[in-house]
């Protein structure tokens, strides 16, 4: 029975992980960060480096893994972009980030014949589309149906960087 | 990971339907966009078909429900009491009864009451006003001949064309979905689009009664695209399934987009604490994700993974670390255990039980 339980197990894995797009970015990320934080340990082994830059670093791979795990959207190439252009400065959060108004989606807003109604819903709207512009890497440039579009695959990936930054934390504290 | 092929993993496969002579309706967005609809797909993505190559996505079916069960592990997220919001939508955001059955909308989701596809070639959406003002000008000489032709078939109804800038096709060539608010059938709709099948026209139909003129029809196309995505990403954000208002629904994914953020910089700072002792077990990560992204088929996939993934994944372990902690305690080893024991049934309702915390009582 435990054999016929361990051949089940081995002939169900045999799904092909390479076509789910989870799994792909998971398998990218970790492939990114892994070899990543050897480097850092490595270094941090060798020479003596202060907790915060250290802490920084971190970040900052983590950061860099995220992107390149997910070159299909358009929010992870700003961040790329960010990231790199950052990477002599202090490197970049991506919780905050100064926004600009956008003007675009503003224009777009209120067609003109429901204005009053519109008007109101528009400037509620408008602010949290302000708010999640600053969230989303690369929100600034994108009016407000892109930033939909992005918001949901951004949200997915933050979701699985999640479940392996939580695996691999707990696999190595317990 | 060789052999990786993005273009058939993450992008459709232009022409290649293989939906083949199942009905299926659907909306397709840009290809940025369509390329992120497997992530997103449930089991019940019905791919888009139309005569000019639709994207095929039935390859991805199988292997794409999120489950809800992968909310599970973001306990710190709570969604903020919704109070109701009187918003002007025109396909207000439907209370999505089966989302707790573990499907996650996807961005180009099959909405129930079948959206349709408009045509291939289609570009972007956006600048609508722009556009109709030149499609008006252009459309009109064209708009008069079917008219009559339309007019026959549906009394109070007007058929606008929107002539599409190609261009911006480019960027995010996208299908458009018609109105479907009006009740007409495919084949009428269809009928007449194959009649223009070269141009990049939109085919929208206005409601009785409601203004016809291109600047609404425009705008009433892009409120519905807009509240076509805030409804998935209803389903994507947790605890939304009631919310109905654009304005508290954007409240919501501020905040849980606010607090994955949170959570993943403070994860990074916990790892940089424990970075020291890295012994990194790459299949126990990729185990659990494909746990998370497990599709029907595979019902025995909760099953204990460390015994068979080795033998599956062999050139991605980085570190094999051969003393596996037997049951892990995080939510998805409760979950594989509680499905080894129930004998391998698949159980998506089991999955989807998980409580916000997380934990799964494994049922004896």
């Amino acid at each position: 029975m435990e054999r016929q339980i361990i051949n089940k197990r081995k002939r169900v894995f045999s799904l092909q992980p390479n076509k789910n797009p989870k799994a792909l970015f998971a398998r990218r990320y970790v492939s990114h960060l892994v070899p990543a934080l050897k480097k850092i340990n490595m270094k941090k082994s060798s020479s003596k480096t202060n907790h915060p830059s250290f802490e920084k670093t971190v970040k900052h791979e983590v950061d860099m893994a995220f992107a390149l795990s997910a070159q299909e959207f358009a929010w992870s190439r700003f961040l790329l972009q960010k990231l790199l252009s950052s990477v002599h400065d202090d490197p970049v959060r991506t919780s905050s980030s100064p926004s600009e108004i956008l003007e675009r989606s503003s224009k777009k807003q209120g067609g003109g014949k429901h204005q009053d109604r519109d008007e109101e819903e528009g400037g509620e709207i408008k602010k949290r589309l302000k708010e999640l512009q600053k969230l989303l890497p690369g929100g600034e440039e994108m009016n407000m149906e892109e930033i939909l579009s992005e918001i949901g695959s951004y949200i997915v990936c933050l979701e699985l960087q999640m479940i392996v930054l939580k695996s691999i934390v707990q696999d190595n504290i317990s | 990971m060789g052999g990786e092929s993005n273009e058939g993993e993450m992008g459709f496969k232009h022409g290649d339907d293989e939906s083949g002579g199942i009905p299926r309706v659907g909306i397709t967005s840009m290809p940025l966009y369509a390329k992120a609809d497997p992530f997103f797909s449930s089991a019940d993505w019905d791919p888009v078909v139309n005569a000019a190559g639709g994207f095929s996505s039935s390859h991805y079916h199988p292997s794409m429900a999120m489950d809800n069960p992968g909310m599970s592990c973001f306990s710190h997220y709570q969604p903020g009491s919704g109070s109701g919001f009187a918003a002007d939508m025109p396909a207000s955001l439907l209370p999505y009864g089966d989302c707790g059955g573990g499907q996650i909308g996807h961005f180009l989701g099959s909405d129930k009451k079948g959206e349709r596809l408009i045509r291939a070639g289609e570009s972007s959406h956006e600048d609508h006003h722009q556009v109709s003002d030149d499609a008006v000008l252009g459309a009109s000489p064209i708009g008069k001949r079917r008219l009559p032709e339309a007019e026959s078939q549906w009394n109070k109804k007007a058929v606008e064309e929107f002539q599409e800038d190609p261009q911006r096709g480019s960027d995010q060539s996208q299908k458009k979905h018609k109105n479907d608010q009006s009740k007409e059938t495919v084949n009428k709709e269809s009928s007449q689009s194959e009649e223009a099948p070269k141009e990049n026209y939109i085919h929208m139909r206005a409601r009785r009664g409601q203004a016809t003129n291109s600047h609404s029809l425009a705008e009433r196309v892009r409120r519905e695209k807009i509240s076509e995505r805030m409804r998935l990403l209803q389903e994507l954000v947790p605890g939304c399934n009631k919310i109905t208002g654009k304005a508290v629904m954007l409240d919501e994914i501020i905040n849980y987009v606010q607090s994955l953020q949170q959570q993943v910089e403070f994860l990074s700072m916990k790892l940089a604490t424990v970075n020291p002792e890295i012994n990194i077990d790459i299949d126990r990560i990729l185990a659990k994700d494909l746990l998370q992204s497990r599709d029907r088929n595979t019902p025995t996939l909760g099953l204990n993974p460390f015994s068979g993934f080795q033998g599956t994944i062999p050139n991605l372990s980085t570190t094999t670390n051969p003393q596996y902690n037997p049951l892990p305690q995080t939510t998805l080893e409760s979950e594989l255990q509680n499905l080894y024991q129930m004998g391998f049934v698949s159980n998506p309702t089991t999955m989807s039980s998980f409580s916000p915390n997380g934990r799964l009582k494994p049922e004896l």
